[in-house]
């Protein structure tokens, strides 16, 4: 059976020429097709909605963090890349609604692992995860990321929080839906909002 | 399941014996029961078919009482459902959440979703109760242990309830700030976020510290606590319940004095002449100022039984000349002969209180005296000139002698009638120095004899017993001719000093212009142990780590010893020093035999107040 196969094979022209037009139809068939391939770094690649990224602190409309300092995004994080040490709100100093605010936030991207745990276990909907995954650098203490980095620009603010994007501009997103456009569950203000209490004492 | 208890025990305690979790608000093993927050429903049989509360319902022969009948599960979980109704569900701010009762018990026994959208009630957030205490008043549960600790434990009524019904509110009396030395236990006690410390607030989350056991260091009494560190920092310090001397209650001091241990100003390197140093160059800049010039060393109160036994081999043997001060300390001698134990108060029948202002000296001592009189029906006599925090039980029988005769006052109590029944305890200080003390033991040893009593002296230094036992524990007064001194701790240089060598962990103004300055490690780092009034040898553990170029005073006065040229002083570690104090000298005895290490923590289950 092998040396008859063998036999055909080796004197049948016209079964060679087919199989060479056959290749000849793919790669004419290719060439015509619409390209696939992005040409990053110029073009990027549209990425879900529920897409993983780097992370953002978000804030009210009014300007004010989110954040409340809770620790429950560093409680919940696999990999304990999260630190939180929280402090108070005063009249005078006022960072959050409400009695706490994070004075210091920082998530060292190194060892995080985008599972996005932190934005689950958020009660005020504070660290998102966002679209953008460019992260390369050159040294390793860049990659903790501060507060200042992690925050939204304030819209109430003349200068932009973070560097090279305007005030007022929504937060950096790449092609495709970003994170500041996805709905986002509505934060019940009753939880922390002290605006509304009744005065007695 | 069953369980056999003594006559009178609680549904609750007994409960316990058997492992079975049944929620408590109001109730605390250490106050009074009430009945007031209805969350320990069991149902019991025989007995009306209805739930009943386990707190206040005593164990009984043949009682069965069953906990997970529908009927009690569902009574539990409608309590609970009650309690969230105006509760704010503030969690992820509450400086209770992670170690909450009513989060714990909401997962435990309560129902998973909440049906209730009605608008709740609102207080003002925060009010500051005190200095250190801030109020909650959405938070509260009512469950009135704050106040009951204030009425039955302090005897100060310093808190209490206004309105009615679901308006009441927790308040303090005619809005003062608290005033207690002891307030800081209702934060403990709280079962809920209401009463909240100030110094802690917002510094850390439960499950982000590591803690420790170990022992106060502010008073002679050696209260039992947990050092709490968050990212080597001293973030918290809470009771830990030791029957035998504090019952889990600590006063103010032990409680919230501890932030100088994370100031930024914690000296760090020694200084010679103002000048950063090796301590090479300072150890021997200070024997080249000490050397041939008469030296005097003042002690700080919470010095170490090691660190005293190895001073007082170095007083021994090239600083023979030294005179040592120690500070806090009072004039009394060291007992003879066996004195009360702290535990053993509670069997008293009569508490005489002599000389001593206890609620400042000894402050958990007055509430083991407090407890035994409004507990344990013990009757109390106080001699003392002025007006004391132990007068505020209605029949306190008390004689102010002139300040000086307290002795008279003291053997014209011999043959009272008060003092007819035993066991008596006899308390005394050194009335801050106005007595004589010499005259003044000598009548309290006659009053012991006469009734039948036991004495036990009060010691204001924390470690002034073991002071006393290596005999370096004089006065500030005695340092005043010396030309060189070593001021280890908040001491004073005396006029005729000429070489001043301070040891402290903060810089102070009084050690203003020091020619060698020393840093030194805190009550959370070192190791070692105290001895407390009544003698007992307890370890410290510490819960920070001493980071060079910081050592432990131990390590420097065997460095220093070395240097002196004193044979034996290279001491393998802190067990060596520990083994051979405890040969040399008898009250450290204990010493041969340190606690195993720390065993793992066991999940907190009623908040920090519990062991
Ligand atoms: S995405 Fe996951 S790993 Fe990264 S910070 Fe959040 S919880 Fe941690
Ligand atoms: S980001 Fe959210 S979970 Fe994390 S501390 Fe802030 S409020 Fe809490
Ligand atoms: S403040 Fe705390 S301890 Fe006091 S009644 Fe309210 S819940 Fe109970
Ligand atoms: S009574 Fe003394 S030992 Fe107890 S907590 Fe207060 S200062 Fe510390
Ligand atoms: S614990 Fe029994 S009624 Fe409160």
């Amino acid at each position: 059976m092998a040396e008859g196969q063998s036999d055909k094979g080796g004197h049948n022209v016209i079964q060679d020429v087919a199989a060479l037009a056959t290749g000849m139809r793919t790669t004419l068939g290719e060439f015509f097709r619409p390209v696939v391939t992005t040409q990053y770094p110029e073009e990027k690649s549209p990425r879900s909605e529920r897409y993983r990224g780097r992370h953002y602190l978000r804030r009210y409309e009014n300007g004010l963090e989110r954040c409340i300092g809770c620790e429950l995004c560093a409680a919940a994080c696999p990999v304990g890349c999260i630190l939180v040490i929280a402090a108070e709100n005063t009249e005078e100093h006022r960072v959050s609604p409400g009695e706490r605010y994070a004075k210091v936030y920082e998530i060292n991207m190194l060892r995080c692992i985008f599972c996005g745990y932190c934005e689950d276990a958020c009660p005020v909907q504070a660290i998102v995860l966002g679209p953008e995954y460019e992260m390369a650098d050159v040294t390793r203490e860049r990659f903790v990321f501060t507060k200042e980095m992690l925050l939204e620009p304030n819209p109430a603010e003349e200068r932009p929080l973070i560097a090279g994007f305007a005030a007022g501009e929504p937060a950096p997103t790449v092609e495709g839906p970003g994170m500041t456009d996805q709905p986002r569950p509505t934060f019940d203000h009753r939880l922390i909002d002290t605006a509304d209490t009744v005065e007695r004492s | 399941m069953s369980v056999t208890v003594p006559r009178g025990t609680l549904l609750v305690e007994a409960a316990k014996l058997v492992k079975v979790e049944v929620p408590v608000f109001c109730y605390h093993h250490k106050l009074d029961p009430v009945g007031a927050c209805r969350l320990c429903l069991v149902e019991i049989s025989p007995g009306p078919p209805k739930p009943t509360t386990a707190c206040t319902t005593p164990a009984a022969e043949g009682m069965v009482v069953k906990t997970d009948t529908p009927l009690a599960v569902g009574a539990r979980a409608d309590i609970l459902e009650y309690e969230l109704v105006n509760h704010p569900l503030d969690c992820p701010v509450c400086d209770k959440g992670g170690e909450c009762p009513l989060q714990d018990y909401t997962f435990r026994h309560g129902y998973p979703t909440s049906r209730i959208d009605a608008p709740r009630l609102h207080f003002k957030k925060p009010i500051p109760l005190s200095e250190k205490i801030a109020l909650d008043r959405e938070r509260c549960v009512l469950c009135y242990r704050c106040t009951r600790y204030y009425d039955e434990i302090t005897w100060s009524q310093e808190l209490t309830t206004d309105e009615r019904g679901v308006h009441s509110y927790i308040t303090s009396q005619f809005d003062q700030p608290l005033k207690s030395v002891f307030s800081g236990n209702i934060i403990d006690l709280c079962p809920v976020g209401a009463l909240t410390s100030r110094v802690w607030r917002f510094e850390s989350r439960p499950w982000d510290m590591d803690h420790v056991p170990s022992v106060c260091s502010r008073c002679a009494v050696g209260c039992n606590v947990t050092l709490w560190k968050r990212r080597h920092q001293l973030v918290r310090v809470t009771s830990h319940e030791n029957d035998e001397i504090d019952e889990g209650w600590i006063c103010d001091r032990g409680r919230f004095e501890y932030t100088h241990v994370n100031s930024p100003d914690r000296l760090k390197v020694p200084l010679v002449a103002g000048a950063e140093a090796t301590w090479e160059a300072a150890l021997t800049a200070l024997l080249e100022g000490v050397q041939g010039r008469k030296l005097g060393i003042f002690l700080p109160q919470d010095i170490t039984n090691e660190e005293l036994f190895l001073l007082r081999r170095l007083v021994d043997g090239p600083w023979q000349d030294a005179r040592v001060a120690l500070e806090r300390r009072t004039l009394l001698a060291p007992p003879q002969g066996e004195t009360l134990p702290i535990k053993d108060l509670d069997g008293c029948k009569a508490i005489v209180v002599i000389a001593c202002d206890t609620a400042d000296d000894v402050p958990i001592v007055n509430l083991r005296v407090k407890k035994a009189v409004s507990k344990l029906g013990a009757k109390l006599l106080v001699v003392h000139p002025g007006h004391l925090d132990l007068d505020r039980w209605p029949d306190t029988f008390h004689v102010r002698p002139n300040p000086g005769e307290t002795a008279e006052a003291v053997r014209r109590l011999i043959g009272h009638e008060l003092l007819q029944e035993g066991p008596v305890g006899i308390l005394y200080g050194d009335g801050h120095g106005a007595e004589d003390v010499d005259a003044l033991t000598q009548a309290v040893v006659d009053l012991a004899e006469a009734v039948g009593g036991r004495v036990m002296p009060l010691y204001r230094a924390t470690n002034e017993r073991g002071a006393l036992g290596v005999r370096l524990a004089g006065r500030q007064e005695d340092l005043e001719g010396c030309d060189a001194v070593i001021l280890w701790g908040p001491g004073r240089p005396p006029a005729s000093a000429r070489f001043v060598a301070a040891w402290d962990s903060v810089p102070r103004p009084e050690h203003e212009g020091a020619d060698v300055v020393l840093p030194s490690a805190t009550f959370a780092e070192t190791q070692g142990s105290y001895t407390n009034l009544e003698g007992r040898v307890q370890f410290l553990r510490p819960v920070l780590p001493v980071t060079p170029p910081l050592r432990e005073g131990w390590d420097v006065l065997c460095e220093l010893g070395q240097r002196l040229g004193m044979p034996d002083m290279d001491y393998l570690g802190i067990f060596h020093v520990q083994r051979q104090a405890s040969r040399a000298v008898e009250l450290f005895a204990p010493l041969a035999d340190p606690p195993a290490p720390v065993p793992n923590p066991t999940p907190v289950l009623y908040g920090p107040a519990r062991p």
